[in-house]
């Protein structure tokens, strides 16, 4: 039988806190999200300041990522080339939704809303690198 | 013919009215004075207290061997944290923020439509907007004011209860 990584609580909490740490650092108030590879929600954090909005969005980039197993930034670019990709279904093509690569595997993502898209991306890619 | 057939229903009329019990006065007739659960909506809870539920829930949860899904709304009924142990169902992940959601919105235990359907028989409350009527959500109130809630989902609604129970504890004295 085929053995596959498994994001954890404490994982979740250690790429949460690094993201969050990233966005205080530039001023930067955002939410967090954290999903397994099948697209399930297993961590949200939104700072204080914050839309309701920002924690629907965070959610839907990390699904996207965790998904299809691509940065939400490789569907933006390739959406601007061939915009027949917005009718994909269930699919968030705008920056800031980062797949967590574990040994070769997608594990899940990390999704991130609150700024500017390149700003959530880095974010995201903070909280990822400090897994390890 | 026509005569005899408004006999007919006459007498079937009168017969139904002297069949029937005394009328049982029913309590949802009512108009109290005041306001039920008449707690205003205060602020929204900061990222920093909703974590500080959520640990607190999560250790209880540890603590008892139980994985559970546990969510943190504000008081606007908007997502402001959420955590799956290791193991916790899927399916609950949606019920813990429903839970958390409906306790914000009608300022109440989800308890209280739990106990209306079962115990109560006011089958009513189902068909009101964004009930569920299971235990395991409860609204966090400080100086008097709502500020948000915790919804718990994962094991029996009394297990969810618990591990709820545990987090909004953390945050205020009941």
């Amino acid at each position: 039988m085929k053995q596959r990584p498994m994001l954890t609580l404490e994982d979740c909490k250690q790429i949460s806190a690094a993201a969050e740490a990233e966005a205080k650092r530039n001023s930067w108030n955002v939410c967090i999200a954290i999903l397994d590879d099948g697209g399930h929600l297993l961590h949200l954090a939104r700072m204080d300041g914050a839309t309701p909005a920002n924690a629907r969005i965070a959610v839907e980039k990390g699904r996207t990522a965790a998904e299809t197993r691509r940065s939400t930034a490789n569907w933006q670019e390739r959406v601007a080339k061939r915009i027949e990709l917005l009718r994909m279904p269930e699919v968030t093509p705008v920056q800031g939704g980062v797949p967590i690569v574990f040994d070769g595997t997608c594990v899940g993502a990390v999704g991130v809303s609150g700024v500017q898209s390149h700003e959530d991306e880095q974010i995201a890619a903070a909280g990822i690198k400090a897994l390890g | 013919m026509k005569r005899l057939l408004f006999a007919a229903v006459a007498a079937t009329l009168t017969f139904g009215a002297t069949a029937q019990q005394p009328a049982q006065p029913n309590p949802r007739d009512a108009v109290p004075d005041k306001m039920p659960n008449d707690i205003p909506y205060g602020p929204p809870i900061s990222l920093a207290r909703a974590q500080q539920a959520i640990n607190a829930a999560v250790a209880e949860s540890q603590k008892r061997g139980w994985k559970l899904n546990i969510a943190v709304y504000d008081s606007g009924a908007n997502l402001v944290a959420f955590a799956r142990m290791d193991g916790a169902q899927l399916g609950s992940v949606q019920i813990a923020e429903h839970k958390a959601r409906a306790a914000v919105k009608y300022r109440r235990e989800t308890k209280a439509f739990e106990s209306g359907v079962q115990e109560g028989n006011l089958h009513y409350l189902l068909t009101l907007d964004d009930v569920i009527a299971s235990r395991g959500g409860i609204p966090i109130v400080e100086n008097g004011q709502m500020i948000g809630a915790v919804g718990c989902s994962g094991g029996t609604g009394s297990q969810d209860e618990v591990v709820c129970k545990a987090g909004a504890d953390a945050l205020m004295k009941r």
